[in-house]
């Protein structure tokens, strides 16, 4: 119910100079943190321009232009890991929205309610497990235990097929990964594309179903049509996050398993093993440096398309 | 398949005409589909098969680990694990009990999860109820500066060198809380929902003389019980599985957090496994099944958790979606 609201009302919510003051106070703490841990890393960014020797700290240690920018291109392996890292993250970008949305549609089929919010709940569940039981669960699949050949070699020798050495074989996995990020995020996206067919209004069925709709014809030609908007922003928010690769899972997995570094080196595990083995804190940062403004450009066009595309949801 | 159409046209004429004849506005247009959901149609079968599979890829792996845990480390050596524990045994976990980085684990991490989730909580919420509170000159400048670290970072080596050279925190528990504590993504969604507060309550609160801060912790607060929860599921999931930190910062064996000790295991494991004279050493203790045992210990909080929380995740999850 609309209700008109005099100014005076107006004017008692905006508070007393002492209301203010405590309103400051309650924000300080989350001020506080983001200066110190969002904002004074960016200013820690001038490591990338310097030769930093831990002994002369952050400003005593020498500028040294872009040296450390030059040597991380020229080492040869920039172009593998920003390849790396775009194409694995626009795989799982992909994988996990298609699965997420096929298993929107078909959850969205199955009836009573218990029956499906029991299904969301188990395919859900796999988002928070930790990326180190990922790492352990994925080992005894594919390695097994005590070197035996693991369930995915199993299942190959009932088709006859040679056992496939997974953790020497660079080349599978990128679809391993993918296989992985389907698993975990899978169910996670489901949900977001189920809260929006809930939004979907009845009648859209009803009319549908008095043309002589089938269900799978539902699914292909009312709710994915109207379900696009809502592939659309992740799809927007995916890209926008293109350049920084997800770190923890990757390196729980790969680890130091310099065999598979040709096929899944993306720039956030570089940087860290570089910053553990080599302990090159100029050429780290510059790299750090270097994917925060290409991520910044990708995040910034991401949220200036997804601000006209859809307005509602825009925080600012 | 005419059959089935011509049936539902006949369903939802009738209902039509009911409603014509009651003249009441079809105020549950839901209701109206349920004659034509009864039936199984091919895709609907498909859909139970497909997320029935789906269900099983989640679940099985999972429950590997399980009965891996129970099984005895000579049968898991030689067939591999199995569906079920076939000869059921505890040595792994009596190992794990009767040592001390079980329990040393445990406080690392439970620290780390209650301490970190109160602290992120409470900025949470107070700096969220200061941007929605929408005032003048202060709001909007909150509003960008809490965004612009959502599009720029400064990355992992100023902040390690923030962490180990500038605040020494190396080896205590805050390197691991204080780097992660505020989500600003979760700062939004709790913005969107305090702006959803009934204002005329406040307003009644102002006119009876509450003060601002009195408004926050004895209305605002319990009012927001519903998204505090789930920011605080949120929260406590991502410090229990938070391994990163702990990697960077702490390398004293007696504080690792449980995901650490785990991770160390792996690559124990995969050691003794590659290295044929370790093998003779190693062969008295399970170290697979410990490793199992382990990994089901590390999960055991957020396994038993689950099934009560997850209706405020899906509410969280579609909250931020929606909103965010």
């Amino acid at each position: 119910m609309p209700v008109l609201r005099p100014t005076r009302t107006a004017r008692r919510r905006r508070p007393t100079s002492r209301g203010t003051l405590g309103l400051l106070l309650l924000a300080t703490p989350g001020i506080v943190w983001f200066l110190v841990f969002a904002y004074g890393p960016m200013a820690g960014l001038v490591v990338a321009f310097k030769d930093f020797k831990v002994s002369e700290g952050i400003f005593g240690s020498p500028w040294n232009g872009l040296q450390n920018f030059a040597y991380f291109f020229s080492s040869g392996d920039a172009p593998r890991i920003v390849i790396n890292t775009i194409f694995l993250n626009a795989l799982f970008l992909v994988a996990s929205l298609a699965a997420g949305l096929l298993l929107a549609l078909m959850l969205n089929e199955i009836q009573g309610r218990f029956t499906r919010r029991f299904g969301q709940s188990i395919i859900f569940f796999p988002y928070f497990v930790s990326p180190v039981v990922i790492s352990i669960i994925l080992q005894a699949v594919l390695a097994g235990v005590g070197g035996r050949g693991g369930m995915v070699n199993n299942l190959l020798n009932v088709f006859d097929l040679p056992n496939v050495n997974w953790y020497t074989t660079p080349g599978a996995w990128p679809w391993i990964l993918t296989v992985v990020k389907v698993w975990q995020l899978g169910g996670y996206t489901s949900v977001i594309f189920l809260a929006a067919i809930t939004s979907i209004p009845e009648d859209v069925y009803e009319a549908a179903a008095l043309d002589g709709a089938s269900k799978a014809r539902m699914a292909l030609s009312v709710t994915t049509p109207l379900l696009l908007p809502t592939l659309g922003i992740l799809i927007v928010l995916g890209v926008g996050r293109i350049f920084f690769g997800d770190f923890a899972t990757i390196y729980a997995i790969v680890g130091d398993n310099g065999t598979l570094f040709p096929t899944t080196d993306v720039i956030d595990t570089y940087v860290f093993r570089s910053l553990r083995t080599v302990g090159d804190f100029g050429t780290t940062a510059a790299i750090g440096l270097f994917q925060s403004i290409v991520g910044f450009v990708f995040v910034s066009a991401a949220v200036l398309v997804q601000r006209r595309v859809d307005k509602e949801s825009s925080i600012l | 398949m005419s059959f089935i159409a011509s049936g539902r046209t006949q369903t939802i004429t009738d209902i039509e005409a009911e409603m014509a004849l009651s003249d009441v506005p079809p105020s549950r247009p839901g209701a109206a589909r349920v004659p034509g959901r009864k039936r199984f149609e091919p895709f609907t079968v498909v859909s139970y098969i497909c997320v029935g599979i789906f269900g099983l890829f989640c679940l099985v792996p999972l429950w590997m680990i399980v009965a891996g845990s129970f099984t005895d480390e000579s049968v898991l050596a030689a067939n591999g694990y199995s569906i079920w524990p076939a000869p059921f045994s505890l040595a792994a976990y009596q190992l794990l009990f009767t040592g001390q980085s079980l329990v040393n684990g445990y406080i690392a991490s439970l620290f780390i999860t209650i301490v970190g989730t109160a602290l992120s909580l409470s900025c949470t919420a107070s700096l969220a109820w200061v941007i929605a509170r929408r005032l003048p000159r202060i709001s909007r400048p909150l509003t960008i500066f809490a965004y612009i670290p959502m599009l720029f970072t400064g990355g992992l080596v100023p902040l390690y060198l923030l962490v180990t050279q500038v605040l020494n925190l190396s080896n205590d528990w805050f390197s691991v809380i204080l780097p992660i504590m505020l989500a600003p993504f979760l700062i939004f969604v709790a913005v969107s929902f305090f702006r959803q507060l009934p204002e005329e309550i406040l307003d009644s609160a102002r006119i009876d003389g509450a003060g601002e801060l009195r408004i926050f912790f004895q209305i605002v607060i319990p009012l927001s019980k519903p998204i505090l929860a789930v920011l605080g599921l949120f929260y406590a999931v991502t410090y229990w599985n938070e391994w990163f930190m702990a990697l960077l910062f702490i390398s004293d064996p007696d504080k690792f957090p449980l995901q650490l000790i785990l991770q160390n295991l792996i690559s124990n494991v995969t050691n003794a496994a590659t290295l044929p004279g370790a093998s003779a050493s190693q062969a008295a203790a399970p170290v697979y099944q410990i490793r199992f045992a382990m990994t089901v210990m590390t999960i055991a909080p957020i396994l038993f958790g689950y099934p009560f929380a997850q209706r405020f995740f899906v509410k969280g999850l579609t909250l931020g979606a929606t909103k965010g």
